[in-house]
């Protein structure tokens, strides 16, 4: 486990952003492809983050692995755990969770004609991977609220799984 | 203690941000009756004291107000002209307020690239090879301080004689440029900076060095 340094991550971001922005001509294209590169990122990270964190363990239920994500993921990854991990009052599909000032938006200031435009859309994609690949599919997209919430929708499936499991 | 102002500018001798923190106003407002004793003329989109200065106006100093209205470059609040205006027995008495005017922005730019000039005129007159330029301009009412970086960006500092610590703050607002300004993905390079949190952290790093600096009458 090694440490990097912040303005060598924060640079790459920023030329990341910058690569993205030229090839695209909207908002929602930027932040799509930004999520699309954080997939990448996700998926390798899954894999080397449970053989170090948790060998021979798979996670099987909705609120273990969002535990995992909130806590040893984000740790892994950004030095820090989440703020908040919290679940929407009228869905049980719903999950949301909360940074005020997530790692990769450190350095950066939206102009005030894109202020809709969240580049942790990134982190988005990241966790929208890592739920894949551990067997709870779902759509995640970043949204300012609150400092900046990402919204965990999980599919149909995977909460009727986990209901069951649950009346096992 | 005070730090005045901060201009910053680019590779070319371009103003890329400026920031005006505390600005002394000494302004002086008078009532004053027919015949006026200060020669008053106008001068590009003001009306400035020519002759006659005392009691603190100073001249160059500009009509900044009458009566209380302030005055739109050179006509009144009403619209009337304020030469005309002073020239009229029947508005006096009237109180006038003076004082040096707030530079524009377009007049910011232009000293911004005076000074650029001025310090390659003065890198190259050094007579020590490697020369690094203008570091401090001193006047009794202010101290200029100016650092260059590698990459020929300069930032400079306006402040207060008495105030120490401009060396830091200056390698300080190098440090907040290379974060907030450099790693930001939506600034270009050699442009204005417009980035939210340049400008939140530069405004506390001046804080900061104001509380520091250096205790003296009347801080």
């Amino acid at each position: 486990r090694s440490e990097l340094s912040l303005a060598a991550f924060a640079l790459l971001f920023s030329e990341l952003v910058q690569y993205c922005q030229r090839r695209v001509a909207s908002v929602a294209e930027l932040q799509a492809r930004l999520a699309q590169l954080g997939h990448h990122v996700g998926l390798r990270a899954l894999d080397a983050l449970v053989a170090r964190e948790r060998p021979g363990r798979r996670e099987t239920k909705v609120l273990g692995v969002l535990l995992f994500v909130k806590g040893p993921l984000w740790r892994a990854l950004f030095g820090r755990e989440a703020d908040k991990l919290e679940q929407a009052n009228d869905d049980d599909r719903t999950f949301y969770v909360i940074e005020r000032e997530p790692l990769v938006n450190t350095f950066v200031s939206v102009p005030r004609e894109n202020s809709s435009l969240n580049c942790a859309a990134f982190a988005a994609g990241l966790l929208e991977a890592v739920l894949g690949a551990s067997g709870f599919p779902a759509r995640v997209s970043a949204h300012w609220h609150k400092g900046t919430t990402l919204m965990i929708k999980f599919d149909e499936a995977v909460i009727a799984r986990d209901k069951s499991l649950e009346g096992r | 203690m005070a730090i005045f102002s901060v201009y910053v500018v680019n590779k070319a001798g371009g103003l890329i941000y400026q920031l005006d923190h505390y600005a002394p106003r000494a302004d002086t407002e008078k009532t004053f009756s027919f015949p006026l004793d200060l020669v008053l003329r106008p001068h590009d989109e003001r009306v400035v004291v020519a002759f006659g200065q005392r009691d603190g106006i100073r001249v160059g100093h500009a009509v900044l107000a009458i009566n209380g209205a302030e005055v739109n470059g050179r006509f009144t609040a009403d619209g009337k002209d304020v030469l005309e205006f002073l020239g009229n027995p029947a508005n006096y008495p009237v109180s006038i307020r003076f004082g040096r005017h707030r530079l524009s922005s377009n007049e910011k730019l232009m000293l911004a690239s005076m000074f650029h000039s001025l310090f390659a005129i003065g890198s190259q007159l050094s007579p020590e090879v490697g020369s690094s330029g203008i570091e401090m301009l001193e006047t009794d009412t202010f101290k200029l301080h100016c650092f260059q970086t590698l990459t020929g960006i300069k930032f400079m500092v306006l402040a207060d004689p008495r105030q120490t610590g401009i060396d830091a703050l200056l390698r300080k607002i190098y440090e907040i440029y290379s974060d907030f300004a450099l790693k930001n993905p939506f600034y270009s390079l050699e442009m204005p900076i417009r980035c939210e949190l340049f400008d939140q952290n530069l405004k506390l790093a001046l804080e900061v060095a104001e509380k520091a600096g250096s205790f003296g009458p009347g801080s």
